[in-house]
């Protein structure tokens, strides 16, 4: 069983992530859109393996995104979460640059402390520069990312309740 | 040009082929103007300069445009003479390759294009991108006497002044937004509109309907049939268009100017994102 207070005491970004964002935080605004692009072409790695199979997938097309996006999730009975992200051809670069930032810095982390991820730490990747009109989609994959755990720990909850009754 | 000859303009849209035939023409100027901020880093046509809808185009603070000064030193880094023939393109079915058209039409140069298609039609045919930086010497751009706001440009008391004289406003957003049932574009996070709706007297057209699937623009024959014939505009009227921000109605701003030749249309840029904001500004829904 898994509970949440195996992520006690975890500070609030995980080691993965505060390594990139500390990456970025020392580079100039030109090197940071190189490293940015650099990582959205790294994007398509993030897509799941042939035979891969994960706890929970959501692939869809919404109003947020240019395109669609499909988050596969595994989690370990440890809470720990594996990420996989599919994106469709028309998204944008920042959001692929994103996938593969948050995929690889949240590999492994427990899913409680993904869900308490604040957003403010977007800013300090993309930068100033590009947090702008029309780039807002940023945020999307990370609203994505927890909007699955959500689900997950939704249908968790549900076949706990149903074993109870039976 | 190798142009679509019915167009009122028929220069005013070159095509890809053109385009790959022009790329080492010095008289040319190749522009990609996106959405997506980083994507002519990830590759763009060779010897294509970019040219940014915000850091290059407008006021860094004031909601505006650049001064003529900044115009001049925007085309001076970029090798453009007021002799260039400058070509845009773009991703989004050319909305911004249509915007900075616009924008370099308020300082009066004459000599703009786009290609037909933009961005996507470009790599839909397997032509080449390239990460290389184009090299261009400085040029020396004359600083424009003035901006042309007052031809090809509204303001939010021409709109209501417009709007008021029922004279022909064209709305090109999405018939959800046009409507007021949803106050941000689909696709699109909520950009800080608080009331939803339209201009009252304001017609929908949205901008989608002058592009065939491919990002091209519809043949002079099918945009006269919307436009003229469905909708009832005239080559004489006085129009206005807006859209959210002025990118959408800067690309049907194109379409009604250079490709149908109406002559007197200008684009609202303050557009929803001012009026729908706005205390006591009339809107109608539905």
């Amino acid at each position: 069983m898994i509970t949440n207070n195996q992520h006690q005491n975890l500070s609030p970004l995980p080691q993965k992530l505060e390594t990139i964002i500390k990456l970025f935080e020392f580079l100039s605004e030109e090197e940071k859109r190189e490293t940015l692009i650099h990582y959205a072409d790294q994007s398509s790695k993030q897509a799941p393996i042939s035979g891969e199979s994960f706890d929970i997938e959501d692939i869809r097309k919404d109003e947020e995104c240019t395109d669609t996006v499909g988050i596969h999730l595994r989690i370990d009975p440890n809470g720990q979460t594996f990420w996989r992200v599919s994106l469709g051809p028309k998204v944008q670069t920042l959001t692929k640059a994103l996938t593969t930032i948050l995929c690889r810095g949240l590999e492994g982390v427990h899913f409680q402390q993904v869900l308490d991820l604040p957003h403010d730490f977007i800013p300090r990747i993309v930068g100033s520069q590009l947090v702008r009109a029309r780039s807002q989609s940023i945020y999307y994959v990370l609203t994505r990312m927890k909007g699955i755990l959500r689900a997950w720990l939704a249908k968790k909850r549900l076949e706990v309740l149903t074993s109870e009754k039976n | 040009m190798n142009p679509e000859t019915s167009y009122a303009n028929p220069e005013a849209v070159v095509s890809t082929e053109w385009v790959s035939q022009n790329i080492h023409n010095p008289n040319v100027r190749i522009v990609e103007s996106n959405e997506d901020v980083l994507l002519y880093s990830t590759g763009h046509i060779e010897n294509a300069v970019h040219i940014d809808w915000t850091t290059d185009l407008q006021d860094s603070t004031i909601r505006d445009y650049i001064s003529p000064e900044q115009f001049a030193a925007l085309c001076s880094k970029n090798g453009i003479s007021p002799d260039t023939e400058v070509v845009f393109y773009g991703d989004k079915s050319n909305w911004w390759a249509c915007y900075a058209f616009w924008v370099f039409r308020l300082f009066g140069h004459k000599k703009l294009h786009v290609m037909n298609g933009g961005r996507d039609k470009w790599i839909e045919e397997g032509r080449p991108l390239t990460r290389a930086l184009p090299q261009f010497s400085p040029t020396n751009y004359p600083v424009p006497r003035r901006r042309r706001d007052s031809e090809i440009r509204a303001f939010f008391e021409d709109t209501l002044a417009h709007s008021n004289a029922r004279l022909p406003l064209v709305d090109v957003r999405t018939p959800g937004e046009f409507r007021g049932e949803i106050t941000h574009m689909p696709e699109y996070p909520q950009e800080g509109v608080l009331r939803g709706g339209h201009i009252p007297g304001a017609k929908n057209i949205p901008w989608r309907t002058a592009v065939n699937p491919d990002s091209t623009f519809k043949s002079a024959e099918e945009l006269r049939k919307i436009y003229i014939e469905q909708n009832g505009l005239n080559p004489s009227d006085d129009i206005i268009a807006y859209c959210r921000i002025g990118e959408r109605s800067s690309h049907t701003w194109f379409v009604l100017t250079e490709l149908l030749g109406f002559e007197k249309v200008r684009n609202y840029d303050g557009s929803w994102t001012e009026w729908g904001n706005r205390v006591r500004a009339p809107i109608e829904k539905g």
